[in-house]
C-alpha cells in the first residue's frame, strides 16, 4: 500500500515538473519565434545613425520618420490601394466561386467526385512559375499588363482551389437534414444553399475569406510579373527595398514598410484565430 | 461549380496548356508569340544544361532539411504549447504571427538580421566569444541561411495545426496507459506518434505542395547567391524567362518540374493513404 503511495507520488512530482518544463519552453520558443518581428518593429522607428551601429542600440530616440516619409512623398500609398484592391477582389471571386463548387463536391451525386477532389490537390501542386510564363505573354498579347483585373485573376489559379477545398471538408460536416427540410418548404437548391447553408456557415466563409486575403496580400512572384507601375502591390516594393544593391541597404525603409504591412494583416488574422486554426487543421486533414 | 470550373479552366488549365504549346516553339521577341514549331528542342536544351540541374538539386537539399526539420520542430512545440495553463491561448495566438508576415518581409528582415556588419545575430553570437559568421555570403551558411529562414517562417503553420490535432488525442487512452504505469517517453512512442501518423502525414503534404514553390525567401534573402548557391528551381526558372526572356525554355523546364512534381505527390499522397489504413 505504502509502496503504491509512493510510486503514484514520484509520478505526480514528475508529472508536475514537466508541465513546467512544456510551459517554460514552450514560452522560450514563442519569444524566439517573435524576436525578429520585435527587432523590424524597433528598427522602424529608429533614425538612420541608429540603425547601423556595434552593438546594436536598444535605447535611443523613437521617430516615425520613416513612416512619414513612405506615407506621404512615396507611391507606397497607391500600392497599398492597389493590394487591397486585388486581395479583396480576389478573395471575393474565390470565396463565392469556391464556396459553390465545394458545396457541390460535398453534396452533389456526382461520378468522379473522388478524383475532382483529388485533382484540387494536385492542382496545389502547380508551380505558379509554370502559370506565370504564359499569362505574361498572353496578358501581354491582349494588353492586361499591370491591370487590377489580371493579378485578380492570377491569384484566383490558388485560391478558389483552397477556398473548394477547405469548404468541401466544412459543408461536408453539416447534416444533410438541413436542406430537406428546407426542400420539403420549397426551396430550390440554390435558394437552400443561399438562405439556410450561407448563413450557418458564416464563420468559416469568413475565416476563409480572411486567409484568403492574406495568401493574395503576400504574393510576390504573380506581382512581380504581371504589373510594373500602375497596379504593383506592396510585396513588390519591399523586394525592391531588400535587393536594393545600388544604394545599400535601406534598412529604415525595409522595416517600415514591412511594419506597415504586416499590422493590419496580424489584426485580421488574430480576430479569427479559432477559425484560422481550425481552418488550418482542416485544410490538412479532411478529404 | 460551374462559375468554379469556369473561373479554373480559364486560369488554370489555359495557362498550362499554352505553356505546353510554347515549350515545343520559339517565341519571337519582336511580337512575344510563339511563331516555329521546334519539337522537343526545348526540353533537350534545358535537360542539357547545368545550370537547371544545379537549380534542382539547390531545391532538392533545402527540401530535404527544411521539411522534416519543420515538421519535428512543429509538432514538438506544439507539444510543449500545449501544455495547459492560463496563458496558453496568448501563446498560441503569439504563433500565429510570423506565419503570417509575407515571406518576402521574411527574407528581407532576417537580411537585416544576419547583416556581415551591422546584423545582431553576428553581435549576439559575438559576444559569447562565436563567430563572425558570413551568412549571406558562404555558399554552405547561405544554405543554411535560407533553411533557416523558411523554418521560421513555416514552423509556426506546422505549430499550429499539429496543436488542433493533439486536442483532438482520446483522453481516456492516455489515463488507462497512466494507470498501467507507462512512463511519458513510452507513451509518446506507444500512443501519440501512432495516432498522430494520419496527422503528420496530412500535414506533411500540405507542406510539401507550399515547399516546392519557394521563391520569395530566396529571392528576398540571398537572391539565389552567393553565385547560384540558393537559387531554387523557381528563382532559376524566374531569372531565365523574364530576365533572359527565354520564355520558351522556361516552359519546358517548368513542365518538367510540374511532372516531377505531380508524382511526388502522388507518391506521397498513396503514402498517406497506406499509412492511414495501417493504423
Amino acid at each position: 500500500m505504502s509502496a503504491t503511495t509512493t510510486r503514484s507520488g514520484t509520478h505526480r512530482r514528475r508529472a508536475a515538473i514537466l508541465r513546467q518544463f512544456r510551459i517554460w519552453s514552450g514560452v522560450v520558443a514563442c519569444v524566439l519565434f517573435l524576436l525578429p518581428i520585435a527587432w523590424m518593429l524597433i528598427t522602424s522607428i529608429k533614425q538612420q545613425r541608429d540603425i547601423f551601429t556595434t552593438p546594436p542600440k536598444i535605447i535611443f530616440a523613437p521617430t516615425l520618420d520613416t513612416y512619414v516619409a513612405y506615407l506621404t512623398n512615396n507611391d507606397l500609398p497607391e500600392r497599398m490601394l492597389n493590394t487591397l484592391i486585388v486581395a479583396g477582389g480576389a478573395g471575393v471571386i474565390s470565396i463565392v466561386a469556391g464556396a459553390m463548387a465545394g458545396y457541390a463536391l460535398a453534396r452533389v451525386k456526382l461520378r468522379g467526385a473522388t478524383t475532382i477532389g483529388v485533382l484540387i490537390l494536385l492542382s496545389r501542386g502547380v508551380p505558379p512559375i509554370a502559370l506565370a510564363v504564359p499569362m505574361f505573354l498572353v496578358a501581354r498579347a491582349m494588353g492586361l499588363l499591370d491591370k487590377h483585373i489580371t493579378l485578380i485573376l492570377a491569384y484566383c489559379t490558388f485560391l478558389i482551389p483552397y477556398v473548394m477545398w477547405l469548404m468541401r471538408g466544412f459543408f461536408k460536416a453539416l447534416p444533410e437534414e438541413l436542406e430537406e427540410a428546407a426542400k420539403i418548404d420549397g426551396c430550390t437548391r440554390f435558394g437552400a444553399f443561399f438562405r439556410i447553408i450561407v448563413p450557418i456557415s458564416l464563420p468559416g466563409l469568413l475565416s476563409t475569406l480572411i486567409f484568403s486575403i492574406i495568401l493574395a496580400w503576400e504574393e510576390l512572384l504573380f506581382a512581380l510579373v504581371l504589373t510594373n507601375r500602375a497596379a504593383s502591390t506592396v510585396p513588390v516594393v519591399i523586394s525592391g527595398i531588400a535587393g536594393d544593391t545600388v544604394n545599400g541597404a535601406n534598412w529604415g525603409a525595409l522595416t517600415a514598410v514591412g511594419t506597415m504591412t504586416v499590422i493590419p494583416v496580424v489584426i485580421f488574422a488574430l480576430l479569427v484565430q479559432k477559425w484560422l486554426i481550425q481552418g488550418l487543421a482542416d485544410g490538412a486533414t479532411k478529404g | 461549380m460551374t462559375p468554379a470550373a469556369l473561373l479554373l479552366f480559364a486560369t488554370l488549365a489555359f495557362p498550362v496548356g499554352y505553356t505546353v504549346y510554347i515549350s515545343f516553339a520559339e517565341i519571337n521577341l519582336g511580337t512575344f508569340t510563339p511563331d516555329e514549331w521546334v519539337g522537343w528542342d526545348n526540353y533537350l536544351t534545358a535537360l542539357e544544361d547545368d545550370r537547371f540541374w544545379d537549380s534542382l538539386s539547390v531545391t532538392g537539399i533545402y527540401l530535404v532539411f527544411a521539411l522534416p526539420l519543420q515538421m519535428f520542430l512543429g509538432f514538438a512545440i506544439a507539444f510543449l504549447i500545449n501544455a495547459s495553463w492560463k496563458g496558453r491561448g496568448i501563446v498560441r495566438a503569439a504563433f500565429i504571427i510570423p506565419m503570417v508576415v509575407a515571406p518576402v518581409i521574411a527574407g528581407g528582415i532576417w537580411r537585416m538580421l544576419l547583416d556581415p556588419l551591422w546584423g545582431i545575430a553576428n553581435y549576439v553570437i559575438g559576444t559569447v566569444g562565436l563567430g563572425p559568421i558570413d551568412w549571406l555570403g558562404d555558399p554552405y551558411w547561405a544554405m543554411t541561411t535560407v533553411i533557416l529562414i523558411d523554418t521560421w517562417r513555416w514552423t509556426p503553420f506546422v505549430t499550429l495545426i499539429a496543436s488542433a490535432a493533439l486536442l483532438t488525442l482520446p483522453r481516456d487512452v492516455f489515463e488507462a496507459a497512466e494507470i498501467d504505469g507507462a512512463n511519458w517517453w513510452t507513451m509518446l512512442w506507444r500512443i501519440t506518434l501512432p495516432l498522430l501518423v494520419p496527422m503528420i502525414a496530412a500535414t506533411f503534404v500540405v507542406r510539401w505542395l507550399g515547399a516546392v514553390k519557394m521563391f520569395d525567401i530566396a529571392l528576398a534573402a540571398t537572391h539565389g547567391g552567393p553565385g547560384r548557391a540558393t537559387t531554387v528551381v523557381n528563382l532559376f526558372i524566374y531569372e531565365e524567362a523574364f530576365r533572359s526572356l527565354k520564355f520558351a525554355e522556361s516552359a519546358a523546364m517548368s513542365l518538367i518540374i510540374l511532372v516531377v512534381t505531380m508524382v511526388l505527390t502522388g507518391i506521397f499522397l498513396r503514402g498517406t493513404k497506406m499509412l492511414e489504413e495501417r493504423h
